[in-house]
């Protein structure tokens, strides 16, 4: 999990999500890329966030990017949020003896804009947050930024600010985090 | 011990690799070349374990082949990245995992774009301006990261390559014998002297 | 009519025919008539529905032209049961080429995998044919927009503007005789709902018996699909003075 870096956040507002992520790819210390994708749309309003081993961040986005353009075709709609987080927990579920080194996050908002936020360890138990999630390296220093940087019914706005604030801070902590971030606000 | 290192430039990807086959302590070779031609626009450098590192390189090299017989049609620098790195990662979870790091370097003509792919031995695809495999990594990046530009001309890609060997053989303890050098860009994939 | 050769699908008859391949297509040509017209810068496919009863409800999706891939339509003419099966399939086959490749798949690869699928079932025994002919429309950056068509035999090939289904050949030689090579969109839809208005038997089009839908590219250069809905039809009809009362022979 310490071996590639990086780390993710997702926090929920009134009406709105935001999640994001750091943007370094590296070799323990030795710092490779900065422009490593973390986070992936699934749909107009409901992303993945991938954090742990990059060769398993790069199978799963993959994977999932697979069942869920299937799910789209055969459904002939968009798949919801809390669906998507009990595909991709069955799914590490699957690998129970043997896992994926990923724990993912799933922000997004359902059919009515309701905010939806889960995260899961890497065999896919689901958490059901309804503040924030956070994973990766530097998860517990984004535990204590959002402890006290989120509050309830934030605007879009002002729940972007929140939560680039927490994720710099935190990446600015450790040593295997950062070199830039994205956040998506839904 | 061993070293790869690609930079892409304007419309060109250009590659260094040693040329020393050793074992343990000894040098048994000093002009190996530790890379194979996909196809005509498409370079994989290899470095690893001696058997495993040829067998996958040809491995993947027969199925690129495979492809191009079946389809008509050449596979891109990208799509090739994208099937290496599903193997080396389903390689990973099997019983005898291959322990093998690869750069693949092309140029991609349906959009005349140079591309440079990093790849480790768990399988991580990672697309870089340039990239480097192996303990040179820690003493050529820096100088990448000073030099490099994305429009780079060859004439300066092979200036920050010279620079490049030169700190290795100045600052690394070992002697790696020799570095190849090679060029891929519209016309195909040639060796240069620099 | 043949008896003794066509008690097994994979028989050759003494004259070296397949009848029960042959009944297959005999089966197509039965059905609502599907057609596709590559033009300059995207193609169109055009479905007629064969509205069997009016208690039936309507579907509110397609049910003659699917999406197979970002990037590639089909176009259905047969057995809907058989074509349901091959749309699965298709996508699967579509979307493992995205998974190992990250590219979208070319699109006479797709047609290839459905139509070695196809063959498998001429001469592997014990099975019938699948009862469905395809058109499909797509774009990919090897060979830019094209347009397939393919049999219960397994049989493809490339065209500018084709047809499958109920009075094909009709409809087949009224697109040869207006087709054009520096064809348009605009012109190809346009060709489309007039060659339907001809072959089909109702007296009138409308939104209920026909599908539409084109591939094209947008500006990003992004190989874009649409669907049609019954309103978009209808207005399109409208336009070229073939919808409501408006009868043509």
């Amino acid at each position: 999990m310490d071996y590639n870096g990086g780390t993710v956040l997702a926090m929920a507002g009134k009406n709105c999500v935001v999640v994001g992520s750091d943007k370094r790819l590296g070799v323990q210390n030795l710092t490779l890329s900065t422009e490593f994708q973390k986070v992936f749309p699934v749909t107009e309003k409901c992303y993945i966030a991938l954090p742990g081993l990059a060769t398993d961040v790069q199978t799963l986005s993959e994977l999932f990017r697979l069942k869920c353009n299937m799910y789209k075709l055969r459904e002939e709609r968009e798949i919801e949020p809390l669906t998507l987080a009990n595909m991709i927990s069955s799914t590490l579920y699957g690998r129970r003896f043997g896992p994926y080194f990923c724990e993912p996050i799933i922000a997004g908002l359902d059919k009515n804009n309701k905010p939806h936020i889960y995260g899961m360890d890497l065999i896919g138990c689901l958490n059901f947050p309804d503040d924030f999630a956070v994973a990766g390296c530097a998860e517990a220093a984004l535990f204590g930024m959002c402890e006290s940087l989120w509050e309830p019914d934030l605007e879009p706005d002002e729940l972007f600010e929140t939560a680039s604030q927490a994720l710099l801070s935190a990446a600015d902590r450790n040593s295997i985090v950062g070199w830039g971030a994205v956040i998506h606000t839904m | 011990m061993e070293f790869l290192l690609g930079m892409t430039g304007k419309d060109f990807t250009l590659t260094i690799s040693d040329t020393a086959a050793t074992r343990s302590i000894i040098v048994f070779k000093n002009d190996e070349d530790k890379s194979l031609e996909l196809n005509k626009h498409v370079l994989m450098l290899y470095s690893g374990s001696p058997g495993d590192t040829l067998h996958f390189a040809e491995y993947i090299q027969r199925n690129v082949k495979l492809y191009e017989i079946k389809n008509g049609i050449e596979l891109t620098p990208k799509a090739t990245a994208t099937f290496t790195r599903r193997e080396m990662a389903t390689s990973l979870r099997s019983r005898k995992p291959y322990n093998v790091n690869l750069l693949i370097a092309g140029y991609d003509v349906t959009t005349s774009l140079p591309h440079l792919y990093w790849i480790d031995h768990l399988g991580t695809n990672a697309t870089m301006p340039y990239a480097a495999h192996g303990y040179g990594a820690f003493y050529t990046l820096g100088i990448l990261d000073k030099y490099h530009r994305p429009d780079i001309s060859l004439d300066e890609a092979k200036a920050i390559a010279k620079k490049c060997i030169e700190e290795l053989k100045t600052r690394f303890f070992i002697n790696l014998s020799g570095f190849k050098v090679k060029v891929s860009d519209k016309d195909g994939i040639r060796e240069i002297e620099i | 009519m043949a008896r003794r050769y066509d008690a097994r699908t994979t028989i050759f008859s003494p004259e070296g025919r397949l009848y029960q391949v042959e009944y297959a297509m005999e089966a197509i040509s039965h059905a609502g008539t599907a057609l596709g017209i590559l033009a300059s810068d995207g193609i169109v496919i055009a479905a007629e529905k064969k509205v069997t009863s009016k208690l039936l409800e309507q579907t509110t999706t397609s049910e003659k032209i699917y999406l197979l891939n970002d990037n590639v339509i089909g176009g259905v003419a047969g057995i809907t049961a058989d074509a349901n099966i091959l749309i699965y399939y298709a996508r699967q086959v579509a979307q493992q080429y995205l998974y190992t490749y990250d590219e979208d798949i070319p699109v006479e690869q797709l047609v290839q995998k459905l139509c070695d699928l196809k063959q498998g079932y001429t001469q592997y025994g014990g099975l019938r044919p699948f009862g469905v002919s395809f058109i499909y429309a797509g774009y990919d950056s090897h060979h830019g927009f094209q347009l397939y068509r393919s049999d219960p035999s397994g049989n493809y090939g490339g065209w500018k503007a084709t047809c499958i289904g109920a009075n094909n050949a009709s409809a087949q030689s009224l697109l040869k005789q207006d087709y054009k090579d520096d064809i348009t969109l605009k012109d190809a839809k346009e060709l489309a709902v007039k060659v339907l208005s001809k072959t089909m038997d109702s007296t009138t089009l409308s939104s209920e018996k026909l599908e539409f839908a084109t591939v094209s590219r947008n500006d990003e250069n992004k190989t874009t699909y649409h669907l049609y809905k019954p309103s978009e039809i209808d207005a399109l009809l409208k336009e070229h003075n073939l919808g409501g009362q408006e009868t043509e022979q």
